[in-house]
């Protein structure tokens, strides 16, 4: 754990991700309660809260779904408690009616939601503007541009959170917890806030009747943004341009604007407080201008509060933004953001410099080497095709999201939000009672299993679909670093506690329930098969640990898989290459001299499924004394995305021997 | 053409494919579950084994018989032609468990014994429901395969994978004509940078073939007559009596053959070959002018090759087979059958294709066709 997270230094400069601007923020407002589902790009946050929860004395858990999350926290707010909710953007859809619900009761101690947005969706399935949940639901919107901003807005939000009595919301992005800066630390709070016994008239209820309450606090809210110390101007007087810019876009605004020289003449608000709109801030500004420019990640959020805003006040102004200067959907750059300013100022774009000639290739995503997923989808695609008319699957979230690409044999018809495999398969399940004749597969992770898939598994057994739900149990919240799950065992504290057995579920559920290994190719197979052809509801759980954990399990145990290139068919009639082309792990590559196959050393973690997969034999599992100690892997844990897939994204071209 | 897409867009989507199984065996993309050739994966190399034995891939018929038959001998019904026979092993034993005579049996078995080949790849028919390909080295292994089955199954897989150990150098081959005619384009090595051993494929031995039927139709057809795992033998008797019979705890149930034609395979259709014209043998039922019980027991044999004939004296002169005198007219009536065939199927590609002169995967051997 970073010093700078617990250090009790005020004043101190510390270089900060934002992720821990977030932590460090939390801990400055001495939080009592701390939730969170694992999502990137905000993954990180209650890992770290976990294990500082102790020594700063509060709860931290990473909950089994987002709406445990928000509702505990609501919770602890009735008690006075201070608690913080970290979701990422699916994660504040996922959690609406409870966030809805609990926005009209109010709350008692402070309680903020942290949702994080992904722009261009780098580690999710689509991106979503987590704002307009705000407005929706009706609570306080803020946004930080700064890791600064994003320390310093955590105890800001919980303390305007008690003082109006409402959930606070602050949106960040991707580019905000991710990217690093200069952070002032305050002062640490002795201890978390003083807890308070629930007395019998306390009440945070959702009734119609608080409507009204609640659109109040919006109006004291609006009264006190209009003098926050979130929102900024720079520039003349009166500007008849005016660029008005949320979170990210107001740094590259910034950088854009002194780059073509017209920082001077062209009026540049940053707003911290979206919502409600600090309508008296920003009116005095816009009544001058002509043309308006506004910045903001993902939805013309600002934009058409703005627009309404103007046409309230009778204002005839030009909007630029979203809807016509920017592209409307991916994340803000500093080059579209500088080609916007350049049309709302008339300033001449300048010229770009070449990067370079050789594009990187483009690598569509993939399993890692030895994933079990890997084998599950390819034995999948067998069976599937098998069938006497091909089965219908349907995806859902997680690594296995991959599944729809090259990686998982194009697995999936479907794939919707975590825990709706189950659903849409429960559906076309029923149908075929009425003449829908295919088989119908949905699959999903141990960590959705208990995430949602359980009311879904429950409705979709009670009323005997016919239907097959792959359980890929991998023992791991894998895609975002491995945060603990229910049946882990283990707290995002560091606990130790009882596991849940995920076959023991099912059983009591009712559903036919099977285990198989995917690694073993042929019995596993087998069982697919059968159990593709069992009326009702089927769960056969494919289990064998993640690849990752294989990684560090070989550092103990080495083994060598190579292949034997004299008997390797390489791209021949009889073979086309199919260890690297079509089971597609990364281990399996190809030796262009020679036109055979190889195996890459470092990148196998010695699963051995390609040795059985051969048509030739040709590759040959070695157990031994490490061959190689450069292929031992650190224990080092990432977290890179989670109730997420990402796209493709450039990869380095591969040099050498390869190129 | 990649050659999955090949195979799956030229044979299997227009319903070409019979099953034959000379494109597995070879390689882990194509594979057969209940008579059904199956695509596991895409393979994308340009050409391929799979296509190139495929017996519904364009043949130059013509072409292939030149490279393997005398021309002198090939009668334009019923292919090459050295001698007709009415045959039957001698051995009761084998006519017990035979379809009719016993006399392939009885043939394969001389052929093994007496080193003509050093292996066999056959169908065992399993009563007639899920058979499947063996590859039999002895007399008693061969034996277990007497009795036909109308399920066509995967049987040259079995030869695929048996060629690609390398293990045997004359293996036998007993089939239906899509399969020998298969064994034919094998032999003739379409692919020179991977012949799988393609000669090592010994004598062939041809099966009169009407058509075969649909896995999952023949299975449901049994089921709804008699109980299937009681079904040890199915029949077809002489076009008047109309019926498919079922032998089931040794009685015979009858099955009206209106209720058996729907559940012809849809690649049979587009068949040519009644008699196995790419054989050393082939062999059927005696079907006698007479009637069905006149030649009841007894099969017919037509010798296409020199090995064909030497195999069938050596049998005459072992004892192995009885000889009958062949009815008059029996060859005349087999061509007349062999040629409606051959006409059906010429319209019901001409159906398929849309044009009276686009014949499919006739089309190389076009005007040999359409002369008839």
């Amino acid at each position: 754990m970073e010093w700078t997270i617990t250090a009790n230094a005020p004043g101190q400069v510390c270089l900060m991700q934002g992720n821990e601007a977030i932590v460090r923020g939390a801990v400055e407002a001495g939080i009592n309660f701390a939730a969170s589902y694992p999502g990137s790009p905000s993954s990180q946050v209650l890992g770290m809260l976990g294990k500082i929860a102790r020594e700063r004395g509060f709860y931290a858990e990473w909950s089994t779904n987002e709406v445990c999350a928000l509702q505990a926290c609501t919770g602890a707010s009735l008690a006075n408690g201070r608690a913080l909710c970290v979701v990422k953007q699916n994660g504040l859809l996922c959690v609406a009616d409870a966030l809805h619900c609990a926005a009209q009761a109010g709350v008692k101690g402070g309680l903020v939601i942290v949702s994080s947005d992904d722009p261009s969706a780098h580690s999710s399935t689509n991106e979503f503007d987590s704002r307009w949940q705000a407005m929706s639901a009706g609570i306080p919107l803020l946004e930080p541009t700064t890791m600064q901003e994003t320390k310093d807005m955590i105890p800001y939000a919980f303390q305007l959170s008690e003082e109006v009595g409402q959930i606070v919301l602050i949106r960040v992005t991707t580019r905000v917890c991710h990217g690093r800066g200069n952070v002032t630390l305050g002062p640490l709070p002795e201890k978390p806030r003083t807890l308070e016994r629930v007395r019998e008239w306390d009440r945070m209820v959702c009734v119609s009747y608080m409507h009204g309450p609640a659109l109040q606090k919006l109006e004291e809210l609006k009264a006190r943004f209009n003098d926050s110390p979130y929102n900024h101007y720079e520039g003349p007087e009166a500007p008849k341009k005016l660029i008005v810019a949320g979170g990210t876009g107001c740094l590259y605004g910034q950088e854009a604007l002194r780059r073509l020289g017209r920082d001077r003449e062209t009026g540049f608000l940053s707003l911290g407080t979206l919502w409600p709109l600090p309508e008296g801030y920003i009116l005095p500004h816009l009544r001058s201008a002509e043309d308006v420019l506004i910045l903001e990640e993902v939805d013309p959020f600002l934009e058409q509060a703005i627009q309404a805003l103007a046409g309230r006040e009778g204002l005839r102004l030009r909007f630029l933004g979203r809807n016509n200067a920017l592209p409307p959907i991916g994340e803000l750059d500093p080059d579209v953001v500088t080609a916007a300013i350049a049309g709302l100022t008339g300033a001449p774009l300048p010229e770009k410099k070449p990067t370079g000639e050789l594009e990187l290739p483009v690598r569509e995503m993939s399993f890692c080497a030895g994933c079990p997923h890997r084998a599950t989808f390819y034995l999948l695609k067998r069976a599937m095709r098998q069938e006497k008319h091909p089965g219908v699957v349907v995806g859902d979230i997680g690594c296995y999201f991959m599944a729809g690409q090259s990686a998982g044999q194009y697995a999936w018809q479907t794939c919707n939000c975590m825990g709706s495999g189950v659903n849409v398969a429960e559906g076309l399940g029923q149908l075929t009672n009425y003449g829908l004749d295919q088989k119908v597969v949905t699959m999903c992770g141990d960590s959705t299993f208990f995430h949602t898939i359980l009311p879904g598994l429950v409705n979709a057994t009670y009323h005997n679909a016919n239907m097959l739900l792959i359980v890929l149990d991998n023992s791991a919240t894998a895609m975002t670093g491995f945060q603990p799950h229910p049946g882990t065992g283990l707290t995002a504290m560091g606990d130790h506690v009882k596991p849940m057995d995920i076959p023991k579920i099912l059983d009591a559920v009712g559903c036919k329930v099977e285990v198989a290994d995917p690694f073993d190719v042929v019995e596993s197979e087998k069982t697919l098969r059968r159990m593709l052809d069992q009326p009702g509801m089927n769960v056969l759980i494919m289990r064998q640990p993640c690849a990752t954990l294989m990684t560090k399990e070989r550092s103990k145990k080495p083994v060598r898989v190579y292949v034997d290139q004299d008997i390797c068919l390489g791209d021949g009639c009889g073979c086309d290459k199919y260890c690297s082309r079509v089971w597609g792990c990364p281990g399996n590559t190809w030796d262009f001299k020679k036109n055979k196959a190889l195996i890459d050393p470092v990148t196998c973690v010695g699963c051995g499924v390609c040795a059985k997969l051969c048509p030739s034999g040709a590759i040959h599992v070695e157990e031994g004394p490490p061959q190689n100690p450069q292929i031992m892997r650190g224990e080092e844990e990432q977290e890179s995305s989670g109730r997420d897939a990402r796209k493709s994204v450039p990869a380095a071209a591969k040099g050498g021997e390869e190129a | 053409m990649l050659s999955t897409i090949a195979l799956d867009t030229q044979v299997l989507r227009p319903g070409l494919c019979t099953g034959c199984g000379a494109c597995q065996g070879l390689c882990p993309y194509w594979g057969s579950v209940d008579g059904r050739t199956v695509c596991f994966f895409d393979c994308e190399r340009l050409d391929g084994r799979c296509q190139r034995f495929c017996p519904r891939m364009p043949t130059d018929l013509d072409a292939l018989r030149k490279q393997f038959f005398s021309e002198e001998t090939v009668f334009p019904e019923i292919g090459p032609f050295r001698g007709l026979y009415l045959t039957r092993a001698a051995d009761a034993s084998i006519r017990a468990g035979a379809q009719h005579g016993g006399s392939m049996t009885a043939l394969v078995e001389l052929a093994l014994q007496e080193g003509f080949i050093d292996a066999a790849v056959l169908t065992r028919s399993q009563g007639g429901l899920g058979p499947e390909g063996v590859l039999a080295v002895n007399s008693k292994e061969v034996r277990a395969c007497s009795g036909s089955s109308f399920q066509v199954p995967p049987t040259l897989a079995v030869l695929n994978q048996a060629l690609r150990e390398n293990k045997f150098h004359s293996i036998g081959v007993v089939g239906t004509p899509c399969k020998t005619l298969a064994v034919y384009k094998m032999r003739a090595n379409p692919l020179p940078e991977n012949d799988n051993h393609a000669g090592n494929t010994g004598m062939v031995f041809g099966l009169f073939c009407g058509w075969g039927l649909d896995w999952d139709g023949l299975n449901a057809l049994a089921a709804a007559h008699a109980n299937p795992e009681n079904v040890s033998h199915m029949d077809i008797p002489p076009s008047k009596y109309h019926s498919l019979e079922l032998r089931e705890d040794g009685k015979t149930v009858s099955v009206n053959l209106d209720e058996v034609t729907p559940l012809v395979r849809s690649g049979c259709r587009y068949c040519a070959d009644m008699t196995a014209e790419f054989a050393d043998l082939s062999i059927g039922g005696a079907r006698s002018a007479d009637g069905w019980d006149v030649d009841k027991g007894w099969n017919q044999i037509i010798v296409r090759s020199e090995k064909g004939q030497k195999l069938l004296e050596l049998a005459r002169e072992k004892g192995v087979l009885e000889f009958k005198e062949a009815m008059e007219g029996g060859l005349d009536k087999l061509k007349k059958a062999s040629l409606g065939k051959k006409r059906t199927a010429v319209k019901n590609l001409q159906a398929l294709t849309g044009k009276t002169d686009d014949l499919g995967y006739l089309n190389p051997s076009k005007d040999w066709f359409q002369d008839l």
